[in-house]
């Protein structure tokens, strides 16, 4: 029996409710209600692989500034925001750190690396 | 660099006045000096550490720290003066400016010309007037961000935020991730504030109940804010009896809209729109004064930061050409707000040289056409107040403008539908 799934397109202001019809052996079987091609391509994502930039701040040690912004180098997929961040919440990083630098390796197993989006002085 | 060489006076040292001095400097202007009452240059962009700036300017989707750090970069390598803990305290309208320095002291001088970038500020508890008590627990979005992104506090652990304002939406998902649990998104609108990127990704992502058509009523507590109660509104935003309920928190976060900073501008004699919040400009971004030029979210609020690094680019560029000497935009048009558009800047053009027009709209709409005057139409499948319309006129389009002409308005028309 097919399922139906409903997701909003973040394409543009308008924001269709899109439906996708999912088939019984989970492929997607079709895409309604989007008002445009776009919307096609970003429900198909969306559904077979919701992805985040996941953003968020370290604890320093050693330095006068309390906290440091990093971010996911790459989108990591959305489940694994939370347990991303948790994982980041035990971390405390050292200065010197530059913009860029890598503070955690394959973050909660997505194999995606953290970096720096700031400074880090003494 | 003496201060009594100045060529060109930015106040503040945020994404608008520093994409602006940057520009005074590639225009020609020798002299150009940021004043910043802060520590350092950057503005809010520090503590906005998520992602989605400059897509549009870089085609690169960086975190505010990142957008940021480019320009400040941009602003040494080109030779702009930044003076940070500077309060600019005065502006006359012959452009003496009068500020406190931690660095320098007392400063008084006259630069040759002046970008107002002061940005805006959010609304607090005070312009929404929400009746209770006045228990500690209330902060606006902004300094909960604050907080939570730069000095390392988490303002409380149980949090219901007024407003879809993306400050909002973005904080809501910001403390989920850091560990509290936000028990309301209340908006008074049938739809949110902010874009349609954050509900999704900040809110349905981790299932944050949002309350769209309701209002806080009250507040509750004595030392510690405890609760608030919670009403639905009706077509005119009044609440409705009966449907008031209580959600117990410990912090409220208010994300209810921001308002362009004009102390100074007011100082100086220059003309507000009403509409706007900010100064009324020309197609260069001149105020009413000759001489001062305005960039950013201090002439109206943007949702975008990529918007206000253009915007201000053309009030530094021009800020430069008339230290120089150079003559500003010759002949005034007004362009005046016609059927839902509740504002359009710049509020003037000259008719002769191409322009973008930023416009918002008073209410949500769908399948609408945009005019502007006879001489450009444009369909749009909606609109929103919370997301800017913006359109280019070509010399073309603006050939077709009568000699003589004073005035254009701007429509946001029905469509008829097929
Ligand atoms: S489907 Fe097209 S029209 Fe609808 S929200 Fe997505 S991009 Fe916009």
């Amino acid at each position: 029996m097919a399922a139906k799934e409903k997701l909003i397109c973040v394409g543009c202001p308008m924001g269709c409710l899109v439906t996708l019809t999912i088939s019984s052996n989970k492929e997607v079987a079709g895409i309604t209600d989007n008002k445009c091609k776009q919307g096609e391509k970003y429900v198909l994502e969306e559904y077979q692989n919701p992805v985040r930039t996941l953003t968020a701040t370290v604890l320093t040690r050693g330095s006068l500034q309390p906290l440091l912004s990093v971010k996911t180098a790459r989108p990591i997929p959305k489940t694994k925001s939370l347990p991303g961040a948790i994982a980041l919440a035990g971390l405390k990083v050292r200065p010197p750190v530059k913009a860029g630098d890598v503070v955690i390796s394959n973050l909660a197993g997505t194999g995606v690396d953290v970096v720096a989006t700031g400074n880090l002085l003494s | 660099m003496k201060l009594q060489d100045v060529d060109v006076a930015v106040i503040g040292g945020g994404p608008a006045g520093i994409a602006a001095a940057i520009k005074a400097r590639e225009t020609g202007a020798q002299n150009v000096v940021i004043l910043e009452r802060a520590e350092k240059m950057g503005g809010l962009l520090y503590q906005c550490i998520h992602n989605g700036f400059g897509l549009f300017y870089f085609n690169e989707d960086l975190t505010g720290p990142e957008y940021a750090h480019r320009f400040v970069e941009k602003a040494m390598d080109t030779g702009v003066k930044g003076l940070p803990e500077t309060m600019v305290t005065g502006i006359s309208p012959e452009r003496q400016i009068t500020a406190v320095s931690k660095g320098e002291g007392y400063l008084s001088f006259r630069p040759a010309s002046i970008v107002l970038a002061m940005g805006c500020r959010e609304k607090s508890r005070g312009a929404l007037g929400i009746p209770g008590t006045r228990p500690a627990g209330i902060f606006t979005a902004g300094t909960a961000q604050r907080f939570v992104n730069v000095e390392g506090f988490i303002p409380g652990k149980r949090i219901v935020i007024l407003g879809s304002g993306d400050i909002g939406m973005i904080m809501a998902r910001r403390l989920t991730l850091e560990g509290a649990e936000v028990a309301a998104v209340v908006e008074m609108l049938p739809y949110i504030g902010g874009l349609i990127r954050n509900e999704v990704q900040c809110l349905h992502d981790f299932d944050i109940p949002l309350l769209l058509e309701h209002t806080i009523t009250r507040i509750h507590g004595e030392q510690r804010i405890e609760a608030v109660t919670v009403a639905r509104v009706d077509d005119s935003k009044r609440p409705i009896a009966g449907t008031e309920r209580r959600i117990e928190c410990d912090t409220l976060l208010l994300s209810a809209g921001l308002i362009p900073e004009n102390e100074l501008s007011l100082m100086a004699g220059v003309e507000l729109d009403a509409a706007t919040g900010g100064p009324t400009v020309d197609e260069t971004r001149q105020t009413s004064i000759s001489g001062i030029f305005a960039g950013g979210n201090v002439v109206h609020v943007h949702d975008l930061v990529d918007n206000v690094s253009w915007e201000s680019e053309l009030a530094g560029e021009s800020a430069a050409r008339s230290a120089m000497g150079g003559k500003g935009a010759q002949g005034k048009i007004k362009l005046k707000a016609g059927r839902n558009i509740r504002y359009i800047v710049p509020q003037t053009i000259s008719g002769q040289n191409k322009v973008t027009l930023y416009m918002r709209v008073n209410d949500m709409e769908e399948g609408v056409r945009l005019k502007i005057g006879n001489i450009m139409s444009k369909g749009l499948r909606v609109v929103k107040p919370s997301e800017m319309l913006k359109v280019e006129l070509a010399p073309e389009q603006l050939e077709k403008l009568k000699e003589g002409t004073s005035e254009i308005i701007v429509d946001c028309e029905r469509r008829e539908r097929k």
